[in-house]
């Protein structure tokens, strides 16, 4: 039995520890430690469990994050200032602490304990612990959890979320975003630089913006980039292009409603050659004072136009398998 | 074509009539094409009407022809949105049905009793041939050569671009509008270049028409706007532009107030607003050009363009200030979502759910307009030669139509007649180009121009765009007049068998019925919509309340003719998301919803038995996200994934999924159909669990042959007060659970 002995004398300091801090207090002691360093509490495996330990008439959001570098998480780094914000906000503005909430936050670095007795697999994820005793006690002990499936989400997402956990009755401060005042005077000074800059180059720029060609080149551009899926890209994020699995380049996605980003460059290419073809032979060709010049331009602008709009045609083929229509030679 | 070919030999004194009579009889004769070219599916399957809207409408049309126009007006429909209604009247652009309406009085008169179905199915084909005439008038007024508003009357007529929306049968408000849309510009093009208040004030009613047909009417709404307002940036105000948009702007205003669902949305919505800036601007451009011409001092002119500059910043100012505090409404969401392209996935799922909202994928641009889409960047090349006022505005009518098409699949229909026009342009131009008979005689610079108006143009306008600044010469040689016009034959005659086999294979199929072949290659008709809706109709209580998802309730009140929860018309989002809380939940959760909302039967629409893709299992998640949207704590999407993130239906797929009403409801039974452990969904291509589910608060009610629709009865309450869960129990004879284990130890009973 000495080795029990041992073990209860080792615990001994433990237990000393623990009483010293009654639990009734600490809340109090974390947020008072939340209100001087104005953010969210910095844990680790030991303070993670203390905080959440199970007799506890206060809630607790804890975010669970992987901020350093080495891990790329970019979704946790995306976040951090937007949770610093929502515990701030909240912990200042719950001047009475009636809420009885209690931000968090803990690094996989300090806590890897704690990510591995939770067996979790992805960061960041939210956890709000419900009090255990008093009045807004809930039966269930377990954490409820938020996933981060939709992306980064702002601070006011997570305060609409964590607004519906803690009980009805309770004020909820609100989100106070703190002016960007960098922002606001770098705007007004690029505003009234490019108003300046606008008033002394005047002269100089008239005459380009009432280019015609300019305009004419501005609006071909807009227009091919948009009628080749410019906007479905933007929309879609689709990648830019695809392995083919063996080791080579797809170029073109399968599939009628779906495309790649160098798809739709390249199908704009094929429209501005189409194009331009076109538009030589009906403008430039019949300005050509030599005949045999004209002559051959046809015929060029001609061999161009029928292998493009072939090639196009065997592309579309590609896309959508039923269509039976091509030219030659593709 | 065969007009300007028509040129070449009636140059005579009677040429000029013989050419129009040959261009009204190629007009009549496009025109027919362009009817015929849209009854694939009434030769196919019958006179029916299509897919779902079509449904409302022409129940709305019915309604009209049966009450009379003022008790349609005031129309307050109690059979959709149970328990709600809706106030039809009021919330419809009423043109379709009363340009029907009219129609059906007209036949009547002329003692011609048509079917109120037939003319409901006819009429958007009959429009569209209007509307291959009216892009002749467009074109025509931008372009001197006549054989291009020809070119852009076939190419209207026969683009799959405009007949995806007006086969026969598609009984939808496009199937006016874009006429009324395409003759809008027209009048106003017209009105632009005499400067007469005529004019104005006609594009003024033909906008009022448009606005009573179709909420695309916001796009004519900022596309004149914007047009003036380019002409004015590039200094080209004149008395004219002031006369025909004011005329337009004041008449068009009041006649659009007319209608209530309108009401007074154009005063006080930011979509109106830029009409209501550039009806402004007008006015003081007009003020200090009337005090310019008084007053001819330098400083002075100065001094008044910065005033004009000045208001013009203040009064925007005004506006934003005005739309910040509320005063006028911000961009709805359907217009907002056009420019904030991610607005609608995160804050309106229900939009972002509709198939016609999707961005637009290169190969649909190409399916739609075929040879035009790359004719088209030509024709807006061309319109800069001489960039009159009125091919500004095909320059920008071009650019943004571009974009709206690419954010949504839906306005793909808003570009189709700018292409057209813009090709036709490029497309005539080559032709009058390679079909001119007379050959210009070598090293000379003067002979030989097909269009001396060009040469003259370009005389006259020294910064001409860099390919016309040579003079025009003219082709020489017959071998290049052949290869350019045998090429521009070969590539039309390719255009009208791809606009041919796109609307026989794309656009002709109701939707309603579906055609699939038999191995032997016979059409065999799979009807089980009308099944079901027909059993509906014959076999329920006259008020009997249908829930089903929203895609279906247009077609429930028109077919079969009883209530529906929800219907197409998505104005409700909570209540459309309490049908899809009902559909995603458990059965102890969604039965007390049903009953409280009266429910007497739930209809599903399975594809797995046929491979029918378009069922409620591949909408179900749609309908979790919008649930989720009104009730994040009771409606998770997550718990319907796979913890690997897949959406499965078979042996792996969650808890959560496999006790939702709609999957029970999808896969109720259906194993009965294979031997035991092989049945198979089609659609998802995966193998179900071996025991299928079971209901006990709903009872199978019918099944249509293919099982496309499956309704469900929703059970009354127990006679005995127990809950259906026991009561299912009791009747198969598995013993009650005994709660006494609880009880504790038994006590002798004393008293």
């Amino acid at each position: 039995m000495r080795w029990f002995q041992l073990l209860a004398a080792s615990a001994l300091p433990f237990l000393a520890l623990a009483a010293k801090k009654p639990s009734g207090d600490r809340f109090n002691d974390n947020r008072s430690k939340a209100l001087s360093s104005g953010a969210a509490l910095k844990l680790d495996d030991q303070s993670y469990a203390q905080l959440t330990k199970a007799p506890r008439d206060y809630a607790v959001a804890v975010l669970l994050t992987a901020l350093e570098t080495r891990f790329g998480c970019t979704l946790c780094r995306e976040f951090q200032p937007e949770w610093e914000l929502l515990a701030k906000s909240w912990v200042k503005g719950d001047k009475n602490a009636q809420s009885r909430l209690l931000f968090g936050t803990l690094d996989f670095v300090d806590g890897k304990n704690t990510f591995q007795s939770l067996m979790l697999q992805t960061a960041p994820i939210l956890l709000y612990f419900h009090p255990t005793v008093g009045p807004n006690a809930k039966a269930d002990a377990q954490p409820v959890k938020f996933e981060f499936t939709q992306g980064p989400q702002t601070a006011e997402q997570i305060h609409q979320w964590i607004s519906r956990q803690v009980p009805a009755d309770v004020p909820k401060p609100a989100i106070s975003r703190p002016i960007n005042w960098l922002k606001i005077i770098s705007v007004t000074t690029a505003i009234l630089g490019v108003v300046t800059l606008f008033a002394v180059a005047a002269p100089y720029l008239v005459p380009v913006l009432q280019n015609r060609n300019l305009w004419a080149a501005f609006s071909l551009i807009a227009v091919l980039l948009f009628t080749s899926g410019h906007m479905f890209n933007h929309i879609r994020k689709v990648p830019y292009v695809s392995g083919d699995g063996k080791g080579g380049i797809s170029y073109f996605a399968g599939g009628f409603s779906n495309q790649f980003g160098l798809e739709s460059q390249i199908v704009a290419a094929m429209y501005g050659v189409l194009s331009f073809a076109t538009i030589s032979l009906a403008l430039k060709v019949p300005r050509i004072k030599d005949a045999r010049a004209q002559q051959f331009a046809v015929f060029l602008w001609s061999g161009v136009l029928l292998c493009m709009y072939s090639f196009l045609l065997s592309v579309f083929r590609m896309k959508n398998g039923g269509y039976t229509f091509w030219l030659p030679p593709f | 074509m065969a007009a300007t070919e028509g040129d070449q030999f009636l140059k005579q004194a009677t040429g000029r009539n013989t050419r129009g009579l040959l261009r009204v009889i190629i007009l009549c004769l496009i025109a027919g094409a362009a009817v015929s070219s849209r009854l694939f599916s009434v030769i196919r399957f019958e006179s029916i009407i299509h897919e779902f809207d079509p449904w409302f409408n022409f129940r709305a049309t019915k309604y009209l022809v049966q009450n009379g126009f003022y008790s349609f007006w005031d129309w307050f429909d109690d059979r959709t949105w149970h328990p709600l209604g809706r106030v039809t009247g009021g919330t419809l652009y009423p043109g379709l049905m009363v340009t029907s309406g009219v129609i059906y009085h007209l036949l009547r008169f002329l003692t011609l009793p048509v079917d109120i179905r037939n003319i409901c199915v006819l009429l958007a084909p009959a429009f569209s041939g209007l509307t291959a005439l009216a892009t002749y008038l467009l074109t025509s007024e931008m372009v001197t050569s006549p054989s291009a508003g020809l070119l852009a009357a076939a190419f209207m007529g026969i683009t799959p671009g405009y007949i995806s929306r007006s086969v026969a049968g598609s009984y939808d408000n496009e199937a006016i509008a874009i006429f009324l849309l395409v003759f809008t510009f027209f009048l106003w093009i017209k009105a632009v270049k005499n400067g007469s208040v005529f004019w104005g004030a006609l594009t003024a009613l033909f906008y009022g028409y448009m606005v009573s047909a179709w909420g695309g009417y916001v796009f004519i709404t900022n596309l004149l706007p914007l047009h003036a307002f380019v002409l004015i940036c590039m200094g080209r105000y004149s008395p004219r532009l002031y006369v025909s948009y004011t005329s337009w702007y004041a008449l068009g205003t009041l006649a659009s107030m007319q209608i209530p669902f309108v009401g007074f949305l154009p005063i006080r919505s930011s979509e109106h607003m830029s009409a209501l800036g550039v009806f402004g601007l007008l006015q003081i451009v007009a003020f200090v050009e009337f005090v310019r011409v008084q007053l001819p001092s330098k400083q002075f002119q100065t001094l008044l363009r910065a005033l004009v500059v000045l208001i013009f910043v203040v009064s925007f100012g005004g506006l934003v200030l005005l739309t910040v505090t509320g005063v006028i409404a911000p961009w709805t969401g359907r217009f907002y979502s056009l420019w904030d392209t991610g607005y609608a996935k995160i804050h309106i799922p229900i939009i972002a759910s509709v198939s016609e909202h999707q961005p637009t994928a290169w190969p649909a641009f190409f399916f739609d307009l075929s040879m035009m889409i790359w004719l088209f960047p030509a024709g807006v090349y061309m319109c800069f030669r001489s960039l009159t006022d009125e091919q500004v505005f095909i320059v920008i009518y071009a650019v943004l139509a571009s974009y709206f098409a690419g954010v949504m699949v839906r306005l793909m229909l808003t570009l189709t007649p700018i292409v057209c026009v813009a090709s036709a342009i490029a497309f005539s131009q080559i032709l009058d180009t390679y079909l001119d008979v007379k050959t210009p005689k070598a090293e000379s610079n003067e002979n030989g121009t097909s269009d001396p108006a060009k040469v003259a143009a370009s005389a006259i306008l020294p910064d001409s765009l860099r390919s016309t600044r040579n003079p025009l010469v003219g082709i020489y040689s017959y071998a290049s007049k052949l290869t350019v016009v045998g090429a521009s034959a070969v590539y039309l005659m390719l255009f009208v068998l791809h606009c041919t086999w796109v609307t026989s294979n794309a656009y002709s199929s109701p939707s309603v019925v579906l055609a699939s072949r038999l191995p032997d290659g016979s059409q065999h008709i799979i009807d089980d919509y009308r099944e079901a809706y027909y059993w509906l109709r014959q076999n329920t209580a006259d008020n009997a309340k249908i829930m089903s998802w929203w895609d279906y309730g247009y077609q429930i009140g028109g077919m079969a003719d009883r209530p529906t929860l929800v219907d197409n018309n998505t104005w409700n989002n909570t209540h459309i998301a309490t049908v899809g809380k009902a559909m995603s939940s458990r059965e102890e959760v969604s039965y007390p919803i049903m009953r409280q909302h009266e429910v007497d039967y739930v209809l599903v629409v399975f594809g797995g038995l046929l491979g029918y893709s378009g069922d409620d299992i591949n909408k179900f998640l749609w309908m979790v996200r919008i649930a989720e949207g009104i009730w994040p704590d009771e409606v998770k999407e997550r718990n319907f994934f796979t913890p690997r993130g897949e959406y499965r239906v078979d042996d792996e797929a969650t808890p959560t999924m496999r006790n939702s009403l709609m999957y029970k409801m999808s896969y109720y039974n259906y194993n009965s159909l294979f031997p035991a452990g092989q049945a198979q969904d089609r659609v998802r291509g995966s193998r179900l669990p071996a025991e299928g589910p079971q209901l006990s608060t709903i009872e199978e009610a019918f099944t249509s042959e293919n099982w496309i629709i499956r309704i469900y009865k929703v059970k009354d309450l127990d006679n005995f007060g127990r809950d259906h869960q026991s009561a299912g129990a009791f009747d198969k004879g598995h013993k009650k659970k005994r709660a006494s284990k609880r009880k504790g130890a038994r006590v002798l009973r004393v008293e």
